[in-house]
């Protein structure tokens, strides 16, 4: 028996005699096949055949409740414990020996019955066990009280051989069947859903003996009792009540709920519980759902709800016998809880508004707040990673956040921000378990730029509570964080090139034709259509479409893992349309944004450096009137060139958005999403 | 209060359409008539702050600043029901009350005489927000004030403001009847000057096609200014929607502008607006889908310039950017399929140097306004056809020139003294110019327009016309 379970300490008879049988009787005897009639005076061939019968019957008899006779004896065979066979005196009259023959399998099943009951009603063999012995301790009762009677009948003289033997017929077919049973689970040493798989089949494979079956079944219906006891608290109120370890269903308390909050690779929603391979035949097939129904309502509880399925007394699993009815009141429980919980998460901890919130933010639906953050955060934003105070970061953020249309969303103190230390190029080569669509990216290729500052690694975070964490865990949320890192970047780009547009806008005065300012401008023009064509797709081509279609997804979905579900499907395809998942694209436009800083960076010392040699004011409409421009506004040799420097921009930019052509219409016939973003940037459509 | 607009209402049109400017606003976001949130504006996620700010008793002030020279129109607004909207501090009307008599120099010149009192109340405005992002000036270009110390305004705050952005609303007279402000060319001329120089955005409001949309798309016989004003409030307020119900993109000023404007000086925007109901007139109920919006948007009979003047050259105008806003209960997957059934079916002629398509901006409808329809939408574009606006501009002042007319009213202000007319020169000059260049974007080869072959330039000769013929 299993050491590890520690056993209350009993007294020492208690280990000899570990079980109320008379196997003690038997046990060491030095018992031998001529020790047969020890403490008898003569060999039974001695008597009359008539007294032979009566010796026979009443030793039968004490056979029959599993003690030796005078002239039978039980003989074990050393080593197998629990094969035991009965012998009978050979001087015995043949004829009688044969009866005698004959009733001794009864006696053997008796004998490993009682040991199977006995054996099987200590604690450590589990519920199951229990109840199947003390459903058979009953029968055995019933055996004893039939012998009992016969013994009776042997006092009034009203028994002979043959009349034993008739009596005990009926009780031949079951005791032998049980036996069979009770053999295969003391050879396996079966506990718990065994047991139970190992009645219900035999009572199927017995169909054809209805006296057998109908006693299978219903032992098998006394022996899930309990079973159906830990069931019923499972899926009526999400507890495992399982001291035997049972359950078909496992709990791994190492798994904190916290690590859906913390732990990219949480596998909380997963792993917490789980099914075992044991899982009785008569559950299989529902199996997935009593462990889905169980976790719901344990979920429940671990918000602090105290949720049970209401149960009627015509539910009640115990009660319900092994018509299929247990399954209906299953699923009933499965509903319940499943509604209960999606009301829960849906209701009371608004769901709804979190994802609305985080799309707010992090996706940036209401970005408003972000124009002002980046106007307040820019100097701390241009700084090294390292260097950078999230705390002062954070402030800003609030105070953005304060001050647009945010504030009327309660959950926006839940906006944090924090930096990170890589790219997102290199971010994404880390998380391993996307797939990208391309070959995984080169290591070559990932070499970090020189300087990385804030504005490449901010990002922000949400912080989403348990039981929220289940649908936005930390995986989810890192997603969302990708996402936000692209556009957050597009978003700086766009307001660099703004500003560069804003200088050119300041320069209007002056005659514009023929001067750098007008190349730049409309490079800078170029630049703006690429960077809002982008943001375009991304915003209204890709995530917004998307979240529409999850939202109604949302609607519909009849549980939590549906809701799970349709929001994982929901990033994986965000995070594959906005390109996250396709390095080479990917790099092929941070390469682009890449020259559009540049260029924005060196807009102020290009296009305001003519100002030295420009005439005044007046002077210039004189000229223009004059219509001498030509004569007198040679272009300086600085404008010439500051127009070369221009120009060099505009090949290196239009290159590269050249080659992103045949890139992307190489791979838009497997991702058709491609061709949008094709239509946008190049303006395929513009004949 | 981040990015921050200030509007200027100068002269008589432009002080009636920013009243009506005003109340709309005040309708979408739920503000009574007296600045106080109504009990119902509770659901938030509009931007109140960028055209409003809260006085000590957290009723909303527009920032507006309500100028004029003869005190008509403004004090109508101050005994209105709106009289206690505004701040009073920010009204400024001439002592002595007498206008500018439809002269623009008097106008211009009245401005400069004013100058202090002006900008006390503008840089006063201006200190009391965070961090501005710019101004909007209503006027007209016509009459005298609105064009005249419009105009000065213009340069002040050019030279004042430079960091900031300047969009400005200016109707164009009707150039179908005869106005009884017969310099209205002289003026509209040394205006588009301005606008052309001083200004970041200028969205062209013609009154030529107002009328017209009113009498064939509202079937008003002799549509007044009320009714015409009501179109021009819904077109600003649907421009900056934006701005107030932040989205995705163009949540800032300049961010909207720069999309839509591609070269310094080619500022003119076009608008167009569907489905218009003039004062909550009951009118035909009309299915609204995006693609519905977006293809009746770019119809010229929705759109608010009368700029084609002949088909010749009406089919050689193209659009150089356009941006819609989308207004309403939009399936955004919607989206796409409209963009890609328009340019399937050819529907916008765009220019050709350069990358062009239609941007979609969605915005939410203001909960508080009841609208029969589901979708509505704006346009804003940039077209080249805008210019032959300009064109009749320009031609309109040379026949008055021609013959020398009413130049006696100018002689009298200092800019124009001693016959010194210049001034008008360099204006026709300018917006010649600038016709020009809107011509020189119709062809493929503008970007050599703005080029003017480098290698001429890298061996230093340049270009002796000065315009190039496309």
């Amino acid at each position: 028996m299993d050491s590890t379970i520690a056993s209350p300490s009993t007294p020492k008879w208690n280990v000899d005699r570990p079980f109320l049988t008379g196997r003690f009787h038997t046990e060491g005897k030095g018992f031998s096949v001529d020790s047969f009639s020890a403490g008898v005076d003569k060999p039974i061939g001695l008597y009359h055949a008539a007294i032979q019968e009566l010796i026979l019957i009443d030793d039968l008899l004490y056979d029959l409740v599993g003690i030796e006779g005078r002239y039978t004896s039980i003989r074990r065979i050393r080593g197998k414990d629990d094969n035991v066979t009965f012998q009978v005196d050979a001087s015995m009259d043949l004829a009688l020996q044969e009866s005698a023959k004959r009733l001794f399998p009864l006696c053997e099943s008796y004998l490993l019955i009682n040991q199977f009951v006995e054996s099987r009603s200590q604690f450590k063999t589990g519920l199951v066990n229990h109840a199947f012995a003390a459903a058979l301790r009953a029968l055995l009762l019933d055996y004893q009280a039939m012998v009992a009677q016969l013994e009776h009948q042997f006092r009034l003289g009203k028994l002979s051989i043959q009349g034993l033997w008739f009596y005990c017929q009926p009780m031949m077919g079951t005791m032998q069947a049980l036996s069979i049973v009770i053999k295969k689970a003391l050879a396996n040493n079966f506990i718990g859903s065994a047991v139970l798989n190992l009645l219900q089949s035999q009572a199927k494979a017995m169909a054809g003996d209805h006296v057998v079956r109908s006693l299978l079944e219903k032992m098998s219906h006394h022996a899930s009792q309990a079973y159906l006891g830990i069931l019923e608290r499972w899926v009526y109120e999400g507890v495992i009540d399982d001291p035997y370890g049972e359950f078909f269903i496992a709990e791994n308390k190492s798994l904190q709920k916290e690590s859906l909050t913390q732990d990219y690779d949480a596998k909380y929603w997963q792993q917490r519980y789980s099914l075992k391979d044991d899982i009785p035949s008569f559950l299989a097939n529902a199996a997935e759902t009593i462990l889905t129904t169980g976790k719901y309502l344990n979920v429940m509880r671990e918000c602090g709800h105290n949720i049970q399925v209401p149960v009627a007394e015509s539910s009640k699993l115990t009660t319900v016998g092994s018509n299929h009815r247990y399954l209906e009141c299953i699923k009933t429980a499965y509903d319940f809880a499943s509604g209960e919980l999606l009301n829960l998460i849906k209701e009371k901890y608004d769901l709804m508004g979190k994802l609305r919130s985080i799309k707010h933010y992090l996706l940036l639906d209401q970005g408003d707040f972000l124009v002002h953050f980046m106007d307040i955060a820019r100097e701390e934003l241009v700084k090294k990673p390292d260097e950078i105070s999230v705390e002062k970061l954070q402030s800003l953020l609030d105070l953005a956040l304060r001050s647009s249309s945010a504030v009327a969303d309660p959950c926006y103190e839940d906006l944090t921000c924090c930096v990170e230390r890589t790219t997102l190029l290199k971010r994404l080569s880390t998380l391993k378990d996307l797939q990208t669509t391309q070959t995984v990216y080169s290591s070559s290729g990932l070499e970090e730029p020189v300087s990385i500052t804030g504005l490449e690694t901010f990002s922000l975070s949400f912080k989403v509570r348990w039981p929220l964490s289940l649908v936005i865990s930390r995986k989810a949320l890192t997603k969302y964080q990708l996402i936000f890192r692209f556009l957050f970047h597009c978003k700086h780009v766009n307001r660099q090139l703004c500003t560069a547009w804003q200088l050119h806008q300041g320069l209007r005065r002056r005659d514009m034709q023929g001067i750098s300012i007008s190349v730049s401008s409309l490079l800078c023009r170029n630049m703006l259509k690429f960077i809002n064509s982008l943001l375009h797709y991304l915003t209204f081509e890709v995530l917004e479409p998307n979240s529409h279609v999850m939202h109604n997804r949302l609607q519909t979905a009849k549980s939590i893992d549906e809701v799970i579900q349709y929001h994982d499907f929901y990033l994986e395809k965000c995070l594959r349309e906005c390109l996250l998942l396709s390095p080479v694209l990917l790099k092929k436009l941070e390469k682009m944004k890449f020259i559009c800083l540049q260029y924005a960076a060196a807009v102020p010392n290009m296009i305001t450096a003519p100002t030295k040699t420009e005439h005044s004011y007046v002077d210039k409409y004189k000229k223009l009137k004059l219509r001498t421009r030509s004569q007198t506004m040679k272009v300086a040799p600085e404008d010439a060139t500051t127009i070369e420097s221009i120009l060099n921009f505009e090949r290196e930019f239009a290159g590269e958005l050249q080659s992103l052509g045949p890139i992307l219409s190489s791979s838009s016939g497997a991702e058709p999403y491609l061709t949008h973003l094709a239509q946008w940037l190049l303006g395929v459509g513009r004949e | 209060m981040p990015r921050e607009i200030i509007t200027l209402q100068v002269g008589q049109c432009g002080n009636q359409i920013g009243m009506e400017f005003w109340k709309q606003l005040c309708l979408e976001h739920g503000i009574s008539k007296d600045g106080i949130l109504e009990d119902f504006a509770t659901q938030g996620g509009d931007r109140k702050d960028v055209f409003f700010y809260q006085a000590d008793d957290q009723h909303y002030i527009p920032r507006a600043l309500l100028m004029d020279l003869e005190p008509r129109v403004i004090n109508g607004i101050q005994n209105g029901e709106y009289r206690n909207l505004y701040n009073h501090e920010n009204v400024f009307i001439a002592d002595h009350g007498g206008g500018a008599g439809n002269n623009w120099a008097s106008g211009y010149h009245q401005g400069k005489q004013y100058e202090e009192d002006l900008m006390d109340m503008i840089d006063r405005e201006a200190d009391g927000s965070d961090s501005l992002e710019g101004f909007v000036l209503c006027h007209s270009i016509a009459g005298g004030t609105g064009s005249g110390m419009g105009s000065y305004l213009l340069e002040t705050l050019n030279d004042r403001y430079s960091k900031k952005l300047v969009q400005t609303y200016s109707v164009f007279p009707n150039q179908n009847e005869t106005s009884d402000v017969v310099v209205q060319p002289y003026n509209s001329l040394l205006t588009l000057k301005r606008l052309t120089l001083n200004a970041d955005c200028v969205v062209v409001l013609d009154n030529t096609s107002l009328n017209r949309i009113a009498v064939e798309r509202l079937h008003i016989t002799t549509p007044t200014f009320a009714q015409t004003n009501s179109l021009v409030s819904t077109v600003m307020s649907a421009s900056t929607t934006t701005l107030r119900y932040p989205g995705y993109m163009n949540n800032d000023l300049v961010g909207l502008l720069a999309s839509l404007i591609p070269t310094p000086r080619c500022h003119f925007l076009m608008t167009g607006y569907t489905p218009l109901t003039v004062e909550r007139q009951a009118n035909v109920i009309r299915k609204t889908t995006v693609l519905d919006v977006m293809r009746r948007l770019l119809q010229t009979k929705n759109i608010m310039v009368s700029s084609c003047a002949r088909t010749k050259e009406a089919s050689q105008a193209k659009y150089i950017s356009i941006l819609n806003i989308i207004q309403g209960e939009v399936d955004p997957t919607q989206v796409h399929e409209s963009l890609q059934r328009i340019r399937e079916r050819k529907l916008v002629n765009f220019i050709e140097w350069g990358p062009a398509s239609i941007q979609v901006a969605l915005s939410r409808k203001s909960p508080y306004v009841q609208t029969a329809h589901r979708v509505s939408g704006l346009m804003l574009a940039s077209h080249t056809g805008i210019r032959h606006l300009f064109s009749k501009c320009l031609s309109q002042y040379e026949k008055l020139r021609k013959r020398q007319a009413f130049l006696d009213n100018y002689r009298n202000h200092p800019m124009f003294a001693d016959n010194d007319l210049t001034e008008f020169d360099e204006s026709r000059d300018i917006i010649e110019s600038l016709v020009d260049e809107y011509k020189a974007c119709e062809s493929p080869d503008y970007i050599k327009w703005g080029l003017e072959d480098p290698n001429n330039h890298l061996t230093g000769e340049g270009n002796a016309t000065g315009t190039v013929e496309p």
